[in-house]
């Protein structure tokens, strides 16, 4: 049970960590007038504290770990808000999930294909 | 009283989930993914109780704050798979610039071939892009920002519903392309299913959905409203 506490708590210590490091890149993005949002200069800061070995791996791991594997939780609310748009999704609906689906298998097509094409390309120049 | 409907929504928010998850470890199919089960169970739930998505906002805004300090987090396996990485560096940048560029064109082009507003259309053009990023670049070219939300999470989830299987039949089974694919058309829920196949895949997903936010972020507010006069 105490062992249990003690993990939460750390968890959530490097949790406010990650907040903060987020927070700092907000803050740069708006200081600098950056055209990058501010989650990307904090994935930035910490990518460098980590390559530097200033911040050992074990302070972060945790907490990325368990947020990473339950990401697609954090936005389910915002799916939700699919219910203010019923109107659009009666008359649209099938039609945009159509474009999307569309679109969708195109790009993961051109990206999926440019990318093993030049992987294999790469492995072959080097045997 | 808002309390009361915050504690109640949050419940079924976090029973929808946790129920989903024990329904797709079950009876593993594209129809039981966890966001597609737990949104459309919330939904049903919020209609019956007769709450509004207003009064569900509470609820909304303290989960969204995770994704900030999630999509930091996401440096750890980035780090954890650098050298891999650094390796591939052409072939991965090469690959999420050509897909992000394909994509995009193809839903505009749809979109206006469809003579569908260009509120619409601004909205829908950031749906490759991660929510906390989509919001703010959505707000720079006068998008609709809650639409291009919801918009964004459709996406990701059709991306990940579909993707692992679409990338089967297209014979595309290189880890490295498949965490490339799933991060660019489906970020951080794409890449929440490729850490279901591999740490590796996990990591790249990362660094895709990020790279191709920037370069989705750059060139957004210059093209689009351009495109879309």
């Amino acid at each position: 049970m105490k062992r249990k506490v003690t993990t939460v708590v750390r968890i959530a210590i490097q949790i406010v960590f990650l907040y903060s490091l987020n927070e700092l890149g907000n803050f740069a993005v708006e200081a600098f007038h950056l055209p990058i949002p501010g989650t990307l200069i904090g994935l930035l800061i910490l990518f460098i504290l980590l390559s530097a070995k200033v911040l050992p791996l074990q302070w972060v791991e945790e907490a990325s770990s368990l947020l990473l594997r339950h990401l697609s939780f954090f936005f389910i609310p915002i799916a939700v808000g699919l219910m203010s748009y019923g109107d659009l999704l009666l008359h649209q609906g099938w039609l945009l999930f159509l474009l999307i689906l569309i679109s969708l298998w195109i790009g993961i097509y051109t990206t999926g294909k440019v990318s093993q094409f030049l992987v294999r390309e790469k492995e072959s120049n080097q045997e | 009283m808002d309390k009361t409907i915050m504690v109640y929504t949050l419940i079924i928010t976090v029973g929808a989930y946790i129920g989903s998850l024990f329904l797709n470890r079950k009876v593993p199919s594209p129809l039981t993914h966890p966001v597609f089960v737990s949104t459309s169970l919330i939904i049903f739930v919020l209609i019956l109780s007769n709450i509004h998505y207003k009064e569900y906002e509470g609820t909304k805004d303290m989960l969204s704050f995770f994704l900030g300090p999630a999509t930091v987090g996401i440096a750890v396996p980035l780090y954890q798979n650098r050298a891999i990485l650094f390796r591939n560096i052409i072939p991965s940048f090469a690959g999420v610039i050509a897909g992000s560029i394909v994509s995009i064109t193809a839903t505009v082009l749809m979109l206006k071939g469809l003579h569908l507003s260009s509120e619409l259309i601004r909205s829908m053009s950031l749906k490759t892009i991660t929510t906390p990023m989509a919001v703010e670049v959505a707000s720079i070219i006068h998008g609709d920002t809650i639409l291009t939300a919801v918009f964004v999470v459709i996406t990701g989830m059709l991306g990940a519903m579909t993707g692992p299987w679409i990338m089967n039949k297209m014979g595309i089974h290189n880890p490295l392309s498949r965490g490339l694919a799933l991060g660019v058309q489906a970020h951080g829920i794409g890449t929440a299913q490729a850490a279901l196949e591999g740490r590796l895949q996990a990591a790249i997903a990362g660094v895709a959905m990020g790279v191709n936010g920037i370069f989705v972020s750059i060139m957004a507010p210059i093209i689009i409203p351009w495109i879309t006069k």
